[in-house]
């Protein structure tokens, strides 16, 4: 029987002993000897080859259904989604400090644990496989490690120690993941290495038999999705920062640009914007829209019985039979309408980041303040509002940047995340140039309040309608001026932002008027 | 009724026993034994999470970890495992570097291997007296840096630190060998009778020494014209 025949033979139990998987039918590829499987975003294509091959040593249909429970197991539980798989190889990376050595032992443990669920819990070929396929270098010691802890011989010898090491890994608890892969990856990682430096003297590799994991395997979304929550389970910048320029170029590849997906080549990739971009959409913060206008004209709301005086004009004379008689005939009750005016929906917003010598430099380590402008740009964007950035440190002397209003969320991120250090000063027309571009719009300000001219600030916000969203980095005697100095101002809201899950506290435009009487001021 | 899933009982729920499974519960029951015994060393010997480095404290700490390591089987990947446990809080509800080692030495002396290598790279804590009282015919190689009082009384085994020692390192020792790949701190060598250190890198300072050869850097600094041995 052909693979083709095989694969549709298969497929239906295979389907069926994993319980419905949402992959499409496995395809036929030409494909090499040497390589059994590859995954391009949920497609298993098999390669015809590769069946052939090993035709002569075992069943046609043993081989396709142990191939196909390899790969659904990978899309059914170990990578199972591009976040884990970004994390599994992060820490790997934290091991072997070498991208390809990283790859490798992150393909290798992802091969362990889907093949030993595999095997524990299902009907599988997956040792049969095993047995069958070439055994030298790491994949020896794999073939080595199967045997003492799926108990059957599959013709494998030597390494004890390593084994041994090897088999105290709990492959089946994701929780330690994390934990599990630096050990995994400790005890393989000279072996690795020498093949690494084989390599590179004869350029011939032994690939990995049943496919290697690549960002192939994945779809733009699920990598966008991936990225977001590696951001916000990362320790700190430098590590996502790391793992991303690692994948920088399978990622531009796959069309993957900082400013998110899409078809074609974007812009670069920059590790830091992402980084931010990522972090930020974990965190919503609502915007209070502007409060509704009356209209002035009356619209039929309710009915009401007719009674002698009131106007005629007013009868509805479907709901009173063509009567003119007190008590049955009905006439509309109008209420006046009520509309959004022409200040309808959500202003624009002007954003002011302080980045300062005293603030901490978005792209050596996460910045509360980039967080927190990240975060309120996207609020904005999200209801089609324009953002404009006024990113200032000591301004009066050059060090500011000065973004118009508009829709574009990359320009945004990047004077966002402009850095310059230095003293700290507003130049408080370009404020009034920038407010004087839209048409009332919100002002969001982010910084610590150590501003030398903080006092005109106070007195430039005492003296606008334009509502201001102030948050302030930690409390020191300028936020509390800054308090004083802004208190009996309704359209200034003021918080602090001590660690990042304080950002989905801000509500931004909140106008005191609109709070109950406990409102959290500081 | 004939209830729709029953064809799928066969498929998703059998789970078969793998020997993983056992070496992972074994693993588990093993650790838990060596836990207790350094627990029941740390209620005899730091009740008030004190403990004092002192001849006679450690003398007697290493007699009750002895006691307390009766009848258990490990490997020297359980002693690992120990070593991380130790530095993970949640499993140990106190670390006190000083029993730790002695805990630690105790089970490298009864192992059953007589090379034992230990990955310690990523612990966060130094022990202290790793290599404590090695007798002879035992290798222990540790991987990583080590605290104070390394090897001392060491007792013709051969201890190689893959990293740094601080101080008072094979302070006592009788005979056999310590090779530190990096540096040592204060007091090295004192007290000790005879054996070897040798250290390939700095040594910051030698203890007052009675007998045996320390080199640094492939140069012999005791005995040497400089420094005479001490006669207590």
């Amino acid at each position: 029987m052909d693979i083709e025949k095989t694969i549709q033979k298969v497929w239906p139990k295979v389907r069926r002993k994993h319980l419905f998987p949402q992959i499409p039918l496995p395809k036929v590829i030409e494909g090499g000897e040497e390589v059994a499987l590859e995954i391009k975003s949920k497609q298993l294509l098999i390669s015809n080859s590769f069946f052939e091959k090993l035709k002569d040593v075992m069943e046609g249909e043993e081989i396709v259904e142990a191939i196909l429970d390899h790969g659904i197991t990978h899309y059914m539980y170990c990578p199972w989604d591009f976040h884990t798989h970004l994390t599994l190889y992060n820490e790997a990376k934290k091991v072997v400090r070498k991208k390809d050595l990283a790859q490798r032992a992150t393909t290798c443990f992802m091969d362990v644990v889907a093949d030993t669920y595999c095997v524990k819990g299902k009907d599988t070929k997956i040792p049969n496989l095993y047995k069958n396929l070439h055994k030298t270098g790491i994949h020896e010691v794999l073939t080595s490690l199967y045997e003492k802890i799926w108990g059957v011989n599959l013709g494998s010898r030597g390494h004890d120690e390593r084994i041994n090491r090897l088999s105290r890994i709990p492959y089946l608890e994701r929780k330690k993941w994390e934990e599990s892969i630096k050990k995994f990856t400790k005890v393989i990682q000279d072996i690795l290495e020498e093949e690494l430096e084989n390599e590179q003297e004869s350029p011939q590799r032994r690939p990995n038999p049943l496919g290697e994991h690549s960002l192939d395997n994945y779809s733009l979304e699920e990598i966008d999705r991936g990225l977001r929550e590696f951001a916000s389970a990362v320790e700190d910048l430098q590590e996502f920062k790391e793992t991303v320029e690692d994948l920088k170029e399978e990622l531009e590849e796959q069309g993957y640009a900082t400013g998110g997906m899409g078809r074609g080549r974007g812009n670069p990739i920059d590790a830091n914007l992402l980084y931010y971009m990522k972090l930020a959409e974990s965190y919503t913060l609502p915007i209070r829209k502007l409060p509704i206008e009356k209209m002035g004209d009356l619209h039929p709301h309710s009915h009401m019985p007719w009674e002698i005086g009131k106007p005629f004009a007013d009868i509805d004379i479907w709901t009173s039979f063509g009567k003119i008689i007190p008590g049955i005939t009905q006439i509309w009750k109008k209420r006046e309408g009520e509309t959004f005016g022409e200040l309808e929906g959500t202003p624009d917003c002007l954003i002011i980041i302080d980045s300062s010598g005293s603030m901490i430099n978005p792209r050596e380590r996460l910045s509360y303040a980039v967080l927190g402008a990240a975060c309120a740009c996207n609020a904005y964007l999200k209801n089609e509002s324009r953002v404009a950035i006024y990113n200032f440190s000591d301004a009066l002397r050059g060090n500011k940047i000065i973004l118009d209003f508009n829709h574009e969320k990359e320009r945004i991120y990047q004077a966002i995340c402009r850095y310059f250090g230095g003293g700290t000063a507003l130049d408080l027309e370009d404020t009034q140039y920038l407010l004087s571009r839209a048409d009332n719009p919100d002002i969001f300000i982010i910084t610590d309040m150590q501003i030398t001219n903080l006092e005109k600030l106070i007195e430039f916000f005492n003296q606008i309608q334009n509502r201001v969203t102030a948050v302030h980095l930690g409390h020191n005697v300028h936020s509390t001026r800054f308090k004083e100095g802004t208190e009996k101002r309704k359209n200034i809201s003021l918080f602090n932002v001590k660690e990042k899950e304080d950002n989905p506290k801000i509500i931004l435009g909140k106008i005191k008027e609109y709070l109950s009487s406990t409102s959290e001021w500081g | 009724m004939k209830n729709p899933f029953e064809s799928f009982h066969q498929v998703g729920g059998r789970k078969r026993e793998i020997p993983l499974d056992k070496i992972l519960q074994s693993k588990e029951e093993t650790l838990s034994k060596i836990l207790n015994g350094y627990e029941h060393l740390l209620k005899n010997e730091a009740k008030d999470l004190v403990w004092l480095m002192q001849y006679s404290t450690v003398i007697k700490a290493y007699s009750i970890a002895e006691k307390g390591l009766e009848g258990i089987e490990y490997t020297a990947e359980d002693i690992e495992e120990f070593c991380y446990a130790l530095d993970r809080s949640d499993q140990i509800p106190y670390l006190i570097t000083g029993p730790a080692g002695v805990y630690i030495s105790a089970l490298c002396n009864y192992a059953k291997e007589e090379e034992i290598t230990l990955h310690l790279r990523d612990l966060n804590v130094k022990v202290n007296l790793t290599g404590y009282r090695l007798p002879p015919n035992k290798k222990l190689i540790v991987e990583g840096n080590v605290g104070d009082f390394t090897g001392i009384g060491l007792d013709g085994g051969e201890l190689i630190i893959e990293g740094s020692g601080k101080n008072y390192t094979g302070a006592g020792m009788k005979r056999g060998k310590i090779i530190v790949r990096h540096n040592l701190g204060f007091n090295t060598g004192h007290g000790m009778t005879g054996g070897e250190i040798i250290v390939g890198g700095r040594i910051k300072g030698l203890g007052k020494i009675v007998g045996g050869k320390i080199f640094e850097r492939e140069h012999l600094v005791f005995p040497n014209e400089g420094v005479k041995p001490f006669y207590f």
